[in-house]
């Protein structure tokens, strides 16, 4: 007697207390309603061409609508005049050529039956004069913008005129075009917030000075949108809870400004975030990455929310479904964004209202999207379909003919490719020689504060193993093997192993990889030099400084972890500083020998040629890997194609068809690092667009 | 002609006990309550009733049949006959031709009792009872005896034998002996299901099931005398034996204990404490104990023992599987409704989470407990058209409570597609609809019940529809069967029916999409309730679906173990409904369940383990239409 019956889910009436409803629940902003309360907030994408949101553009946020979004918002950062500058390719609204995009735009999204806003700007001073008008900038004063080292012109009589008409402008361009609404930014430096700001504001007239004064003009921005819009055009407000600045805008501050535009009348909903981003330390904290605890700053949308009647959005470091529902359920918010989330997976309330929790691919917080966005477009480090919606779908289907596929290696290439061939319905074996599955994810996650990397295995695994993949775990493949399988197709995905420098004395350095996987303890005095600029060798340095090493990072690069991108770097950089880590540029390891029981390492200057030496107990370097390519040519006698690829064929997303080999048995591809040293997303993606043709 | 011989006494004798014995059971059903009876009607019909009614029941088993044909009516042929030789004293030639009737039926009664004895040779069929239902092959055979052996004097003699010949003697010695065993039984013993049987085709509680209609509705109960303050209410619901009008209490006794019902009974077969068979026996044993003037509680109270376990009660799913199989046409559900209505109004004795959920309903006017205003929450982006707005439409959509689920809500988005691209004209009631009653209604709650029914119909007057079409066989059973009692009268449709419709007219296309196969799980209330289990087949095979039947299907479905608040008062057992059932479905190798219920979509997704996918046939239909080249795009548009 110890079984029960199972209760039916909706009879369990009040018994279950979260069921995601406050996140399932309509919403009401103006007179608009939204399907439920989860949104995606307006970031500069890198989509744009020639300022222009096309079909790229529109289906990246299509998809979301398609995943059961309620709202989203493109265009981060548009401009509403031609002297607002476009330093991540945004979209330019200061014309009526824009109207045709949105209309495709508004009704891509509105099919799938979500809400759609742009959000608006005039950028100030916060970019370059060297953008596509070359203009000079406008600021209520003239100083100077860290991040983008520009100035600005104080605005005149006419600036203020003009300015406030272009944004009227823009939002009718927007409501003509279909949209549901517009949201205008008052943060992160742009325009309207230069003004509320006292750093930035020192103006004497009736602009400058008072509070009152300060948010004079936003609001009569407000006031020249709201005349040129219809009554059921939703604006909002971006603004941030904490400038987080010294002699900025505190959070008491931000809640009077808040209070004043919400209650204004003239503001349908007010989304708030935080900080400033005049320079990259600040940033980051308005685009929280892993090494932030979750819903970081919900208590500054809270606190407005507590004094203002219109419905309040957050986003920021809202990972996942649960904490966001709650957010809304304990009455911190009305609704909330999960942006890069949505990067991630945009189908996350899809597979939500379908049960489906687990399937949904969390955002890791690798900001790989904030860091790389500028070159190519939006992308996500562990899902190629980002931003590519055109070619490689977010969910793949069944296909034919059903193929045996073996990939060899379960690292993200490995696992990657191996997802995608079970999701087209083809019979797939995975072989991995280690003991579990993850390959070089596995050295990444142990730094402390990227440990979330773990999540893109754990994803990946989970939907491998649903999918029925035949894992064969501490399973090395030699070509028997993998021919024992009789395989049509045969991926390669057997990685790298660490390079070493080519200099005399090499044989004394151990590589990133052996200290962070444990086999190497670390030593107390150590010289990390890292070639890579990516995350090992600061990651390796941070690893091995918070194990109470003396590091000193050595690069001949112009900074240390040059490559792991603007956003990521302030990361490393905070802890290497807070480690007493020693940052060294500009130098070349040019040998390495042992005196006594030491290891000395002479480091070459890149630009004067003069050396200096380190007397260390310990070497530790990182130059990226060389293939392990000895499974990929024994198979390739035995492959069909000789392991050639079309890479016209590839590019363009058709199915590869070379065969040269009349006696071969299967299809040959090698990806990832057995090709040559790259990142997880350059594996992923290559794995998916190789997999998504077969 | 000759007066009657000593077989001819033996058979008067018998005659005027079995008189006795209907007096005695008459006498012993006084203690139920006062039932206005047509036996004029009861009457007329019996022989239809019988011979149509029961025996279609009886036929599902074919050796039961066979056994019951020859066994009941060889005995009762060669009884009217003997009684026509040994009473009437008919001798000469018409005698010999009687004789041999008499002879050729004890025969065919004979090998019926054979059949009889050869079914409960041991080991005994678990559903069979023993005691005295071990005799009546003895008894039976024993009249036979005497039958023959007097019939056979008759024809040997040419006259009447001689009344104090060794044989005669010998032969009326075992007729009394055997008869009286017979007629005695006809009251307490195997028997009964004869004597009462008979009545209970007379007076039965449900006449329609006569016209060979399905009859599933509860009956309301008459709350009026409770509305009016007073010092002496009556008691709702049944507490003791008393409680129950005496054409029940004869139907209880007609019981044959066949087992039947147990066989059928899904919380039976998980190990949960009930058995039909057993509730029905306790109800017989507890009106015997009321005939001493004592009316012993049904179900223990305040300290004194009670007939059946409270657990027993609140098992029941409701799904009528008994009723269904019962060959004596007894009501094993009402029975457990009306016991459960003085637990719940009079005791408030209910099992904590139905307590919980009864209250909710109160409070809400949800099973949820949502605000009404929430129902179309997951339906925002469908812009669905409101009745109060519209005044009118073709279609009411009545939505249930599976708007408020996750799951089901997909089911009901699928419908609204549907109902959009085959161009019906349909509104729902949104923020007016209430729960349709059915859960707290099974639950004996039915103050609840009527509030909410006598509400929705309030609401229902005020539009103009064709008819309601609703995804909820609860919805569709309770709107459609147990409203008019309460003035609202409604065309309503399971969606299986309109869906099946749409396609057949050519509205709906399926489209060359996988050809799967599929099981398919009849909702007792919509299959047994109310004897919907071919529109969902014939739908899914317009789908270009297959359908692998399971071993329970269609009129004898399996229940999911979710009906009647059952899921609920979760009662403990061995095993677990939804996990039985989705054993029967993984056995026919389908790869899909094809539901129409939101209820049993919930209990069979809640099984673990590998298990064939659970689709509403709304959500198979949709993928069928989507498959039709360019209408997923055209779904999408509407």
């Amino acid at each position: 007697m110890q079984s029960r019956t199972t209760p039916v889910p909706f009879l369990s009436g009040r018994l279950r207390m979260t069921d995601y409803e406050a996140l399932l629940k309509p919403l009401k902003i103006r007179n608009l309603t939204l399907r439920n309360r989860m949104a995606s907030t307006g970031h500069a994408a890198g989509l744009a061409e020639d300022g222009m949101p096309k079909d790229r553009y529109q289906l990246y946020h299509a998809e979301k609508a398609r995943g059961g979004i309620g709202l989203t918002i493109f265009g981060g950062s548009s401009s509403v005049a031609v002297d607002s500058p476009l330093p991540f390719s945004q979209i330019d609204v200061s014309s009526d050529r824009i109207i045709p995009y949105f209309e495709s735009f508004a009704r891509r999204v509105h099919q799938y039956g979500a809400a759609v806003f742009c959000q608006l700007t005039h950028l100030g001073r916060r970019g370059h004069y060297a953008s596509h008008n070359w203009l000079p900038l406008i600021g209520p004063s003239a100083n100077r913008e860290q991040a983008h080292r520009s100035y600005a012109k104080e605005m005149e009589s006419w600036d203020f005129k003009r300015t406030i008409k272009a944004f009227g402008d823009a939002a009718r361009r927007c409501e003509q075009g279909g949209l549901d609404g517009i949201e205008i930014i008052a943060a992160a430096h742009h325009l309207i917030d230069s003004f509320l700001s006292p750093v930035t504001n020192q103006r004497k007239d009736q602009y400058g000075g008072s509070l009152e004064n300060r948010m004079r003009f936003g609001l009569e921005v407000f006031q020249s949108i709201r005349e040129a819009v219809g009554d059921n055009f939703v604006v909002g407000l971006r603004m941030a809870g904490d400038e987080m600045m010294s002699g900025g805008l505190s959070a008491q501050d931000c809640l009077r400004v808040a209070t004043a535009f919400g209650n204004s009348g003239l503001v349908d909903y007010i989304s708030v975030y935080q900080a400033h981003g005049d320079n990259f330390a600040n940033l980051s904290a308005m685009l929280p990455d892993m090494s932030y605890p979750p819903a970081a700053f919900l208590h500054l949308a809270s606190a407005i929310k507590a004094e203002v009647d219109i419905p309040i959005l957050h986003a920021s470091a809202i990972r996942d479904v649960t904490t966001a529902n709650r957010a809304i359920q304990d009455g911190h918010v009305d609704f909330v964004a999960m942006t890069r989330a949505h990067i991630a997976d945009p189908h996350i309330m899809k597979k939500l209202q379908e049960g489906r929790e687990d399937d949904i691919r969390q955002c890791v917080g690798a900001n790989y999207c904030g860091d790389f966005a500028g070159s190519g477009g939006v992308k996500c480090v562990q899902n190629a379909a980002t931003g590519h919606e055109a070619f490689m779908p977010h969910i793949h289907v069944p296909t034919t003919p059903r193929r045996k596929v073996v990939v060899v290696g379960g690292g993200p290439a490995g696992l990657e490719a191996a997802r995608v061939a079970a999701e087209r319905g083809h019979g797939v074996v995975l072989f991995e020689g280690e003991s579990r599955l993850g390959g070089q994810i596995n050295l990444a996650k142990t730094v402390p504060w990227r440990e979330n990397m773990g999540g893109i295995v754990r994803w990946l695994e989970s939907q491998i193993r649903k999918k029925g993949v035949d894992i064969r775990l501490g399973a090395r493949a030699d070509a028997r093997a993998v021919q024992a399988e009789r395989p049509d197709v045969v991926f390669v995905a057997t990685g790298g192993s660490p390079a070493a420098p080519q200099i005399d004395g090499a044989h004394l350095g151990v590589s990133t990889w052996r200290i962070l996987d444990g086999s190497v303890e670390p030593g107390s005095n150590v010289l990390v030099y890292d070639e890579m600029g990516l995350h090992s060798g600061s990651g390796c340095a941070d690893f091995m400084a918070q194990r109470g090493a003396a590091v000193e990072v050595a690069t001949p690069d112009r900074e240390v972890g040059a490559e792991t991108g603007h956003l990521t770097h302030v990361a490393y950089m905070r802890k290497l500083y807070e480690g007493n880590v020693i940052q060294t540029p500009n130098v070349k390891l040019s040998q390495a020998y042992m005196e006594g029981n030491s290891i000395v390492a002479v480091l070459k200057n890149e630009f004067t040629g003069a050396e200096e030496e380190r007397v260390v107990d310990q070497l530790v370097f990182e130059l990226g890997t060389l293939p392990n390519e000895d499974l990929y040519h024994a198979l390739k006698p035995l492959s069909s194609n000789d392991g050639e690829v079309d890479l016209e064929a590839l590019i363009e997303n058709r199915p590869q068809t070379v065969n040269t080999n009349a006696d071969g048995h299967f299809q040959l591809f090698r990806i990832g690092d057995a090709v040559m040293s790259r990142n997880v997303y350059a594996a992923i993606f290559e794995a998916s667009r190789f997999m998504a043709q077969i | 002609m000759h007066g009657p011989d000593l077989a001819g006494i033996v058979l008067l004798l018998a005659a005027a006990g079995l008189v006795g014995q209907m007096v005695r059971l008459s006498w012993r059903w006084r203690v139920g309550g006062t039932a206005s009876v047509d036996w004029v009607g009861g009457l007329r019909r019996l022989a239809h009733a019988y011979f149509h009614t029961v025996h279609e029941v009886v036929a599902r088993d074919p050796y039961a049949s066979r056994m019951h044909v020859m066994a009941a009516g060889g005995l009762v042929a060669a009884l009217a006959l003997a009684f026509v030789l040994h009473v009437g004293g008919m001798r000469g030639r018409a005698a010999v031709a009687l004789a041999s009737l008499i002879l050729v039926s004890t025969a065919v009664s004979v090998a019926g009792v054979a059949l009889v004895a050869w079914r409960r040779r041991p080991p005994r069929p678990r559903r069979l009872t023993g005691g005295t239902f071990n005799l009546l092959p003895a008894a039976l055979l024993g009249a036979l005896v005497f039958l023959c052996g007097s019939t056979v004097q008759v024809i040997r003699v040419g006259g009447s034998p001689e009344a104090f010949a060794p044989s005669s003697m010998a032969l009326a010695l075992l007729g009394t002996i055997a008869l009286g065993t017979l007629v005695m039984w006809s009251v307490e013993g195997p028997m009964r299901h004869a004597t009462a049987g008979v009545v209970n085709l007379m007076a039965h509680s449900r006449p329609r099931r006569f016209q060979g209609r399905i009859d599933s509705a509860l009956k309301p109960l008459d709350l009026t005398g409770l509305r009016k303050p007073g010092p002496h209410l009556p008691i709702v619901g049944a507490v003791t034996p008393a409680s129950f009008p005496w054409p029940r209490l004869a139907q209880f006794d007609a019981c044959v204990q066949c087992g039947r019902c147990q066989e059928a009974c899904p919380a039976y077969a998980a190990g949960q404490p009930l058995n039909p068979k057993r509730v029905i026996q306790d109800l017989v044993e507890a009106t015997t104990a009321a005939q001493g003037g004592q009316s012993p509680l049904l179900i223990a109270e305040a300290g004194i023992g009670g007939a059946i376990a409270p657990e027993t009660l609140w098992a029941c799913t409701t799904c009528r599987a008994c009723v269904h199989e019962c060959p004596m046409l007894i009501e094993h559900v009402d029975a457990i409704v009306d016991m459960r209505r003085y637990q719940t109004l009079e005791l408030g004795a209910v099992p904590a989470k139905a307590a919980v959920a009864l209250e909710t309903i109160r409070d809400t006017d949800t099973v949820a407990g949502r605000a009404l205003g929430s129902r179309l929450d997951w339906a925002t982006d469908l812009k669905l058209p409101i009745m109060a707005e519209r005044r009118r439409a073709h279609v009411l959509l009545w939505l249930g409570e599976a708007a408020f689920d996750r799951r089901t809500q997909r089911t009901l988005r699928a419908l609204v597609h549907l109902l959009r691209h085959a161009d019906v004209d349909f509104a729902v009631l949104g923020d007016e609809e209430r729960d349709c009653g059915d859960l707290a209604r099974r639950l004996g709650d039915e103050f609840t019940f009527q509030d909410l029914a006598t509400r929705n119909i309030e609401t229902l007057e005020r539009y103009a529809f064709d008819l309601i079409v609703t995804a909820d066989p609860h919805a569709f059973h309770t709107l459609r069967n147990e409203y008019p009692a309460l003035g609202g009268h409604y065309r309503v449709e399971h969606h299986s029916v309109t869906l099946d419709r749409l396609f057949a007219d050519g509205r709906l296309r399926a489209g060359d999409g996988p050809a799967d196969v599929v099981t398919y799980h009849d909702p007792c209330y919509l299959g047994r309730y109310n004897g919907e289990v071919a529109a969902p087949r014939r739908l899914l095979g317009r789908l270009g679906l297959t359908i692998a039947e399971m071993e329970w299907s269609g009129l004898r479905s399996r229940c999911c173990g979710g009906g009647g608040g059952a899921s609920l008062a979760d009662v403990p057992g061995e095993r677990r409904i939804p996990d039985m059932r989705i054993a029967q479905a993984r056995a026919t190798g389908a790869a899909i369940v094809a539901v129409a219920c939101p209820t049993c979509t919930g209990m069979l997704e809640g099984v673990i383990g590998p298990r064939p996918v659970v689709l509403d046939i709304a959500e198979l239909a949709l993928a069928a239409l989507e498959a039709v080249p360019g209408a997923a795009e055209a779904v999408l548009a509407s």
